[in-house]
């Protein structure tokens, strides 16, 4: 039995968690969001390894200053009642409009490739409901579910088989074809798809061995890495530089090139199956974002999670146009950035005010 | 807690009768199109005939042909479903054939792109061209088989048996039409009284096609692309005193490329090795064929005839300007920078190559 009711989390959940978070939909359009470097983004991901492994380090060490406060405690601490409570309900908005930009990223897709001829609405909601019940079970029942998740897609790999042996290896010569714009470009538009990692910043106090967090973490981040990496590889073998740059959710179309006689469109259950990959991605960030509340409000309250999905759901049926739409969910994409970078801005505060804080 | 998860069930549930009603049609009511065929008017329309089958035990015939001029697919599609009975959809299409007009003068690249993009059609659509009409393909009776549909789609399909097969896909299409450094090559068919015959292949400079290929020089391009799985291989030596026919079944393929990585003066060294069984042979050393001396001989001197078919091929694409087995990858690939067709076609008009042919029998059958 746990000693303390809160250190809940072990290595596996720790590993799973990072991993399965990170891993949304924003893996199915990666070579796309890449393709400025033509063939030779495959290697890409592994650049976004090594600076995810950096970015992580700061993160886990301001957290492992205070070891009982997730990052929206941490915030009040440092920055004062007022300001920390005003950013974490910044941080809150945020995470809801990201929320809605990945649920509104899949729907999509659902749209036009599985159901063509009906609307989105009780797909959402039903999504949204399976979204409640499992962050309603916590944090470690969001953990197991990443690790169902992550062994119930990992067959998905199979079916990249086909595109194997289609694909022409020479594609990934001349290695480094690119010049800086490019990688610039590339770099702005795919970093976002490997995003996840940064909420371990809410739930690393639930974690039971905190001193090896960090490489827990690692070993997430570098499974999803090289998942990433296979699929880029993959795809730059199989297809053309225009094709890379126009195919939308060009993974599903790998799964296409398959050839079994008795099912004949294996990405419809590519996309089908998919749903775990995005649901374990909504439900790390709703449970953080009810968090933020809980914090806001300074009591616990399961209700909090209603409250986020109802405006989650408002923001998603609201009658903006396309377009509009687009741009909101790009702020708040581009916001995590700003979430990536907190971690270092808190590291600064906390060496000047270290004395003042702790007495 | 229960009383209010209750709640939300109940309201969701009845919030569902909100919902319009959706219009769902019965399967026995939805035609799949299984062939799409498209044949050349003028630059701005085509004719788009469509081949549908008919489950229906009363009806004489088994497939629904309709044909309408049109400028767009998707157009075109629905004027078929005002004289079909039946909703029309794609999700089964297995075959696009273009005339070979179209394929000369049309837009080929801007129909298969809309195919492509088309999430009901699936990736393994195949595409060909036939001689003169693509329409009457569909309408000409074959009294042995059991419908177009399956017909068509069956001779397309990769076998080891079918003569040569340069099988193309929807995406195979597009990846060879965007990709720079090949040209894509389609199977070209032709009517015949009561079949379909696979007659050659239709080659491709950018978007249209420009030459027809013999069924050999197809073969002899799947080769150098490295397929595995070849037709067997008919030759004529005619070197030394009399005429030599003799007919190969490949067993393996193997074909390794190696570049001098020079833009200004590119050359190229292709070492293909073949390896298979001579199942006949026509000619003076008929007798001899029993030493392994004499088979090794043989050997060399189909090396030989088969390196000189390569080179005469090479020749003619060389004047063509045209890469259809993506000779120029071979240098693209160590070449930094953008790659463009530009790039492909200089290479190509000044690409040396040095050919190295091995070849293998293995056996001769049994009889001695």
């Amino acid at each position: 039995m746990n000693v303390d009711k809160r250190k809940q989390l072990n290595g596996y959940h720790v590993v799973f968690l990072i991993q399965n978070i990170m891993i949304g939909t924003g893996m199915l359009s990666l070579p796309q969001d890449l393709s400025s470097m033509g063939y030779s983004l495959a290697l890409y991901p592994l650049l976004f390894g090594v600076v995810a492994s950096l970015n992580l380090w700061p993160m886990i060490w301001i957290c492992s200053q205070y070891k009982n406060e997730n990052i929206f405690g941490i915030n009040e601490k440092l920055l004062g009642k007022w300001i920390g409570k005003s950013f974490n309900l910044f941080i809150v908005v945020h995470l809801t409009f990201f929320i809605a930009g990945i649920i509104d990223d899949y729907m999509n897709l659902i749209q036009t490739t599985a159901l063509p001829e009906q609307s989105t609405t009780i797909p959402i909601l039903f999504f949204l409901v399976v979204a409640i019940y499992i962050v309603n079970g916590g944090i470690k029942s969001i953990a197991r579910f990443c690790m169902m998740a992550f062994f119930l897609t990992l067959p998905l790999l199979y079916f990249l088989r086909w595109a194997i042996e289609k694909g022409d290896l020479s594609h990934l010569l001349p290695l480094f074809n690119f010049n800086k714009s490019e990688a610039f470009e590339a770099f702005r538009k795919g970093y976002l798809s490997i995003l996840g990692y940064e909420l371990i910043m809410v739930y690393f106090p639930y974690i039971a061995n905190q001193k090896k967090a960090y490489k827990h973490a690692l070993i997430g981040v570098w499974i999803s890495i090289i998942l990433c990496f296979v699929v880029t590889t993959v795809s730059v073998m199989y297809y053309s530089e225009w094709q890379l740059e126009h195919v939308t959710y060009s993974v599903l179309h790998l799964f296409k090139a398959g050839e079994l006689t008795y099912i004949e469109r294996i990405d419809i259950i590519g996309i089908t199956i998919w749903v775990f990959l995005v649901l374990t991605t909504i439900t790390g960030y709703l449970w953080c974002a009810k968090k933020g509340i809980d914090s806001f409000r300074s009591k616990k309250k399961i209700s909090h999670v209603y409250v986020i999905t109802i405006a989650i759901y408002i923001i998603l049926s609201m009658p903006f146009s396309k377009e509009v739409k687009e741009k909101i969910f790009e702020a708040a994409f581009q916001t995590s950035y700003l979430m990536l970078c907190w971690p270092i801005f808190l590291i600064v505060v906390h060496l000047l005010r270290k004395k003042q804080v702790q007495s | 807690m229960n009383k209010k998860l209750i709640l939300l069930i109940l309201t969701i549930i009845c919030l569902a009768g909100c919902a319009d009603k959706e219009l769902k049609v019965p399967l026995e009511d939805v035609g799949l199109l299984g062939i799409l065929a498209f044949d050349y008017i003028d630059e701005d329309s085509y004719k788009l005939s469509a081949a549908m089958p008919q489950f229906l035990p009363e009806a004489k015939e088994n497939t629904q042909i309709f044909s309408v001029t049109t400028d767009f697919v998707s157009k075109g599609i629905v004027e078929i479903e005002t004289v079909s009975d039946k909703k029309v959809v794609l999700n089964q299409l297995r075959v696009v054939v273009f005339n070979e007009e179209f394929a000369r003068n049309g837009d080929v690249q801007k129909v298969i792109r809309h195919l492509y993009r088309n999430a009901e059609v699936g990736n393994k659509v195949l595409v060909a061209i036939v001689k003169e009409n693509g329409e009457e393909i569909l309408k000409e009776s074959y009294p042995d088989k059991p419908s177009i549909n399956l017909y068509l789609n069956d001779l397309l399909q990769p076998s080891i048996n079918t003569a040569f097969m340069p099988n193309t896909n929807i995406h195979d299409f597009v990846y060879t039409q965007t990709n720079p450094v090949f040209d894509t090559i389609v199977p070209l068919l032709e009517k015949q009284e009561g079949k379909i015959e696979i007659d050659g292949v239709a080659l491709f400079k950018k978007d249209n096609m420009i030459e027809e290929l013999l069924p050999r020089e197809g073969l002899i391009i799947q080769a150098l692309l490295g397929e595995k799985n070849l037709a067997p291989l008919n030759l004529t030596l005619d070197k030394g005193e009399e005429k030599e026919e003799l007919m190969i079944d490949l067993i393996k393929n193997k074909v390794k490329m190696k570049s001098n990585k020079s833009i200004e003066s590119p050359k190229l060294f292709i070492n293909l090795k073949m390896e298979g069984t001579l199942i006949e042979y026509k000619g003076y050393r008929e007798d001899e064929l029993t030493t392994l001396a004499s088979i090794t001989k043989l050997e060399k001197d189909i090396d030989e005839q088969i390196e000189k078919d390569i080179e005469e091929l090479l020749e003619d694409l060389k004047e063509l300007k045209v890469d259809p087995v993506g000779l120029t990858e071979n240098f693209r690939m160590y070449y930094k920078g953008n790659w463009d067709r530009e790039m492909t076609e200089k290479i190509i008009s000044k690409l040396e190559v040095d050919i190295k042919v091995t070849t293998r029998i293995n056996s001769t059958g049994t009889l001695d």
